[in-house]
This record gives C-alpha cells, structure tokens and sequence, in this order.
C-alpha cells in the first residue's frame, strides 16, 4: 500500500502538457515509426526483384528505356496515405482521451502538429538518403527507381527532401483537419466538407473553362514545377491545420 | 458571468449554477445547480439517459453549456490548461487508438498527470490481472473497464470524474475497485465525482449524493441525511394511511388489508410516533430511495 503522500513534482507547463499529447500519439512506436519501413521495405524489396528480371531477361539498352518509364514509379506513394491514415486515426481516438485525461484542445492540436511536423522530417529524411544511395548506386545496380521517382521533382537532393517534408505534411495536416471534421459532426461534417470541395473543383472548373483560362492553369503548373508545387502546398497545410485546430476547439468527445 | 475573477472564494471544488445543455428539443441536463466541496466523494445518480455522462462532460469542459455555467475550483474548465490540468475524467465507454495495448495507455498517461504514482499502477495492473501486452481489440469488457479504472486511481488527479467506471468488472474486481478508492482517497484526498447506477453498491462510499432524473437534480444531500431520511411504514391500511396522510409519499404496495407505504422526509419524532401507532417502521436502503424518487408514480405497482 503506498501511503506515502508524493511531493509534487514541477508545476506542469505549457510545454509539458503539448509534449504528453505528442507521447500520446506515438505512444505505440510500432504504428508510426516502425512499421511503415517494413512496409516500404517490402514494397522495395518486390520492386528490386522486377528490376533484377527486366534486367535479366532484357538487353543493357532497354534498361535505359526502362528506368525512364520507372521514373514514375509509385512505388513509394503508399508511405503518404499511411500517414495521412496515421492522422486520422490520432484525431479520432487519441483527442477523446487526452481531453478524458485533462488536456485543452488547443494543447493537443499542438502536440499533433509537432509529431506531425518531427515524422515528416523523420520520412523525408529517409526518403532522401534512399534516393541518394539510390542515384549512387546507379538504381541499385539495376537501373531501378523508387525514392527518386518524378513525383519529388528532378532536382538535387536536398530539393527532393523539401519536396518529400511539404508532401508529408500536407498529408498529415489535411488528414488531421478531415477527422476534426468527423470528431466535430461525424458523418455528416464529412459530407458537408466533400460536398463542398466538391462544388469548389466544380466552381474552379467551370470558371476556367469559361474564361478560357486552362492553358494558363496548365503552364502555370509547368512553370511552377514540383518544387514550386509543394512550396504551394505549405500555405495549404497550414490552413488546414488552423482548419482542423478551429474544428476541434468546439467539438465534443462522443462515443 | 465569465468573468474568472470569482468574487467570494469558495470551497467548491465543482460548482454548477443554472447549468443547461440542451440539444434541440432534448433537455438533456436542465437549468442544474450543485456545489461539490473540495475533498468529497459524491455520487452522481440516476437511470440512463438521465443526464450523468452529460453533467460530466459539462464539468469538465467537453461539452458546452446552453445556459448557465460551471466551475471548476472556482473557473471555467473549457480551454482552461490551469484548471484541466488537475482533472481526471475516466469514462467507461472510452475508446482507445486501435493499435494500442494496455501498456501503451500506461505509458501515455503519467505525462498528463502531475501525481501519477507508477507504483500504484503497477500494484493494481497485478490486483486486476490487466493483461499489458494484449492488443485493447481483444480486451474483455471487463479488462477494458479496468484500464480506465488503473488510470483513473493512479493519476491522484486533484478532481477524478469516473464515469460508470466498473462495466463489466466482476464482483470482485468491483470489490477491489471500491476498497481501493476508499483507501487511497483516504490517503491522498481528492474530489471524486462518481457516476454509477448500482447505488447500494458504492452507498457506503458516498459522501454526497446528487440524484439526476430526466435532466434535473432531485436530491442533492449528504449521503448520512439520506440513510434515515424515508422510511418504510407497515401495518393496517387504515392505520397507515392516517399516519401518512399530508407526508411525501414515495412508493405504495398493498396485501390484502396490509399496506406498506414509504414516505420521505422523516424525522425521529415521525418515528416514534410511528412506533407508538403499533406501526411497523422498514429501513429504506439510498438504492430504493432512489429508486422510489426516480420512477413515475405509480401507487399501486412495484416500481422497476
């Protein structure tokens, strides 16, 4: 029986409290920091044999060919949505209970944007020594591309990891902000927001269309390239995370 | 009205002044008032869907109140990180990540709470029989209420809520639950709002009870006032009906010529009275109390 009274220790801060709701969300490392490399060791690992047999069964010219069309392998896109999954899953059931355990909103949609921010840093730093191991080993002795497909752009590699930490967080963010949605009016908030990305597209469409404008749209985006692309998309990211913040100062835990 | 600056300095540790949520049409807690003192253990009581869960998320700032207010050691608990802080809310329905084990949520939860005691919680993973690396899918009613339970007692949060904290725990990790609160807030006093439906269970706990109907509270007293308070009169129909007539009645069960009727609001003198009658006088546990105060009046049937 400890009845011993416990000295209390240091007043807990601000800072403590937004670092127990980061703890909280990747209190199971397995889920955001181990399994997603198994996952992409695997995808990898399928990828590499491919190579290995379009190498084996096809002449040193064709390889040439091959690593241009591989150039828009997706291989590595799946990490993306499992983030944005991660996201989703953390909003909905870790924000119930840390409000359960005493945390404010704003104290939890802060630990979430630092975990958001630390795993985005974490991936693209990974994505980006795998690219350059890549590019070094000449696709990994097999002509092969997965961490430096056309996606993240046809810079260096530095350009690749900034390109590689915007994707991650737009993916983190806009998942967080969608299941702000859902904690705050559940099914309905999640029709109501695609119904209005919906018309939004809709709307943009039809403007374009009518003032003839997607020639320009089109190279406007060639001009922008992917690194001015994400760049873009980091206004977008922050957005929603003050969307997502916004959602969950009103909205109440229901099970 | 928000101002946080409270005027006189109370004792309250939760205070609820013309407390409302309505949502729509529903008047799921309506126009509530209670102070809790700081250092108690009060029941919060009542059936389901008779606004516990929602009282207690108004507490702690989770949900938002239509009209009224309620503090928390004096202040608005919404958003508020000096007043939540201190506050544990353990509910039996949480949901927990999917991908969680038990020892994942123990390992979480110290940080949020400034006097967790991993000692403590280490004693009652033991004493529960929590099985820490199984996935939280697989739990058992029980196994899940029990985390909530392990959490709940070990944080020592100044203010703990625990809501229907016990489903599905047998009889005797139930036993254990209750001893084990007992002893602990006896050693490190708390404010502890319990919600339950299984009153006689925890009635020796219980310091305060409020008693929640249809969204608006029916008794707030201390739990000894309610032990002596209605008692149970029997003997012949006639003799009982005079000595009842002009007193709150709660509950009414005829016999043939016998009836036996419980009344409310009794004092010694009613007692002895009674006595001298050659009435028969019935003690009324708090669960039929609450039972009797709760249900629609029906004088002739026996109540659920």
């Amino acid at each position: 029986m400890t009845t011993i009274s416990i000295a209390p220790p240091v007043r807990a801060t601000g800072t403590s409290r937004v670092l127990a709701n980061a703890r909280l969300i990747v209190a199971n490392p397995w889920t955001t920091l181990t399994l997603p490399w198994i996952i992409l060791g695997v995808i990898f690992v399928a990828n590499w044999c491919i190579w290995w047999l379009i190498a084996r069964n096809a002449g040193p010219g064709v390889i040439e060919n091959a690593t241009q069309g591989m150039a828009w392998s997706g291989a590595g896109f799946y990490l993306f949505v499992y983030m944005m999954v991660v996201a989703i899953q953390a909003v909905n059931s870790s924000f119930p209970l840390a409000l359960g355990w005493g945390s404010t909103r704003r104290d939890f949609s802060l630990g979430a944007a630092l975990v958001w921010i630390g795993l985005s840093l974490v991936y693209a730093t990974g994505f980006t020594v795998l690219g350059v191991i890549e590019e070094a080993t000449n696709g990994w002795g097999l002509g092969g591309v997965m961490f430096t497909a056309i996606y993240f752009g046809d810079g260096p590699w530095y350009v690749r990891f900034l390109v590689c930490v915007g994707l991650l967080l737009f993916f983190f963010f806009v998942g967080s902000a969608l299941a702000a949605a859902y904690v705050r009016w559940k099914a309905n908030g999640l029709y109501v927001f695609f119904a209005l990305l919906g018309l939004f597209l809709i709307g943009a469409a039809a403007v374009l269309t009518l003032t003839g404008n997607w020639p320009w749209l089109g190279s406007g985006i060639a001009d922008l390239g992917v690194a001015g692309l994400v760049a873009w998309s980091l206004p977008v990211s922050a957005i929603a995370g003050l969307i997502g913040w916004a959602l969950l100062r009103r909205a109440t835990p229901r099970n | 009205m928000t101002s946080t600056a409270t005027a006189p300095p109370s004792t309250a540790a939760i205070q609820a002044r013309g407390l409302s949520r309505h949502y729509g049409r529903v008047r799921a807690v309506d126009d509530v008032s209670f102070a809790i003192p700081t250092g108690t253990i009060c029941g919060l009581l009542g059936r389901n869907g008779a606004g516990k869960s929602t009282v207690m998320q108004l507490v702690t700032g989770q949900e938002f109140p239509s009209s009224g207010e309620v503090l928390l050691d004096g202040e608005h608990p919404v958003e508020n990180a000096r007043v939540l802080s201190r506050v544990a809310f353990i509910k039996e329905s949480q949901k927990y990540p999917d991908d969680f084990r038990p020892k994942h949520v123990l390992a979480a939860a110290p940080s949020f709470f400034e006097h967790w005691d991993a000692d403590f919680a280490a004693r009652l993973v033991d004493e529960f029989r929590l099985p820490v690396n199984t996935r939280i899918k697989k739990l058992s009613r029980g196994q899940l209420s029990s985390i909530g339970v392990i959490v709940g007692l070990a944080a020592r949060a100044p203010i703990t809520l625990l809501d229907e904290p016990y489903l599905g725990l047998d009889a005797v990790a139930r036993q254990l639950f209750y001893d084990t609160l007992l002893a602990d807030y006896a050693a490190h006093p708390r404010t502890i709002l319990l919600s339950t439906h299984l009153i006689d269970e925890v009635a020796d706990l219980l310091e305060h009870v409020l008693v929640i109907d249809d969204g608006r509270i029916i008794i707030d007293a201390a739990a000894d006032d309610l032990r002596g308070r209605a008692m149970t009169v029997v003997g012949r129909e006639g003799e009982v009906e005079a000595f009842v007539r002009g007193r709150t009645v709660l509950h009414r069960d005829r016999l043939g010529s016998i009836a036996s009727v419980t009344v409310d609001d009794v004092t010694a003198a009613d007692r002895a009275a009674a006595t001298a009658a050659g009435l028969e006088l019935g003690a009324v546990s708090l669960q039929q109390l609450i039972v009797r105060s709760t249900t629609v009046d029906d004088s002739t049937g026996t109540a659920a």
